[in-house]
């Protein structure tokens, strides 16, 4: 592994690190959830956001959406696609927490399948930080090749 | 910087971003649908989840408790923590604490299709935690589940056969 000799070297080296953060952290959810899609198509029907029709088919497409961005951001296949898409879907999680949060709903979080906590204020800034870490991949990182080229 | 410009520098990601979402949607349809525990991808009911939420949970009573015991078709379920399982539980007992409900799901249901009858308790008549661990058992479609209200107290005071340690 080399750093090039970039005026910042260590930027895209952090990009790294935290696409591969943001790869653990989708992988872990995706398959908690495909495990257990019943509860989280109840999970995503107590945020009250939804109609039923839609509520089975997000949990049962939303989990492997997951899966499929952790796979890209760890082998850096369509890796711009999975980090835009990751900023996207930490974007989405964050409105629906709010939404809650202001409601003043107590329900589980579903972020992490069945054995996720209640809401909180801690969850939404949890979710705006990794929001944060996927546009910094997106805009910064620049692959495997960069580092073993 | 344009608007042009912006839009022609993330256009190879917006493309790699319904790639991906193209392909998880046609797995997670196709691995729904031979999956055995798969889900009706459009038939979430609120108005039956509510229902189910709101169904009320039979009681048992220690006699018929006890007679099914020794006829071995009852799986007794101890929603305690597990340090008091581990310090004593009605011979034969579970332990599934609330939230650990779904985690068991899947082999229970296969103990309800052999005509298994499963009753939870905890201790004291006040005690919340078999209700929870009932309706979130009947949640995941365990069927014929009973509550043993007091059950650990009054099955102690009877001298029914107990066991100690995590199973």
């Amino acid at each position: 592994m080399k750093l090039r000799n970039s005026p910042r070297p260590f930027i895209p080296l952090f990009a790294l690190i935290c696409r591969l953060t943001l790869a653990i952290i989708f992988f872990y959810a995706g398959v908690e959830k495909i495990i257990h899609p019943q509860e989280f198509a109840v999970a995503i029907h107590n945020y009250q956001l939804l109609p039923d029709c839609v509520i089975n088919l997000l949990a049962i497409f939303l989990p492997w959406l997951e899966v499929l961005i952790a796979a890209s951001l760890v082998s850096g296949i369509y890796r711009r696609g999975a980090s835009l898409l990751s900023a996207f879907l930490f974007l989405i999680f964050a409105t629906a927490l709010t939404i809650n949060l202001v409601r003043g709903l107590d329900i589980s979080c579903g972020c992490f399948g069945a054995s996720s906590g209640n809401i909180n204020w801690f969850y939404l800034a949890r979710d705006l930080s990794l929001f944060c870490m996927s546009v910094f991949v997106l805009i910064y990182d620049r692959g495997w090749r960069y580092f073993f080229a | 910087m344009t608007s042009n410009n912006i839009l022609s520098k993330f256009y190879p990601a917006f493309r790699e971003g319904s790639i991906i979402l193209a392909v998880a949607l046609f797995i997670a349809v196709v691995f729904n649908l031979i999956r055995p525990s798969g889900i009706n991808m459009f038939g979430f009911s609120s108005a039956a989840l509510i229902k189910e939420q709101q169904a009320i949970i039979p009681e048992i009573s220690l006699w018929e408790a006890y007679s099914l015991y020794l006829k071995n078709k009852v799986i007794f379920i101890d929603a305690r923590d597990p340090l008091s399982f581990e310090d004593g539980h009605i011979n034969g007992a579970i332990n599934i604490y609330p939230d650990e409900a779904s985690f068991h799901a899947s082999s229970l249901k296969v103990k309800a299709d052999q005509g298994f009858i499963f009753i939870t308790y905890c201790d004291g008549p006040q005690c919340p935690l078999s209700k929870e661990t009932a309706h979130e058992l009947i949640l995941r479609g365990i069927p014929t589940v009973k509550i043993l209200v007091n059950g650990w107290g009054i099955w102690l005071k009877a001298g029914y056969p107990i066991s100690k340690g995590k199973k």
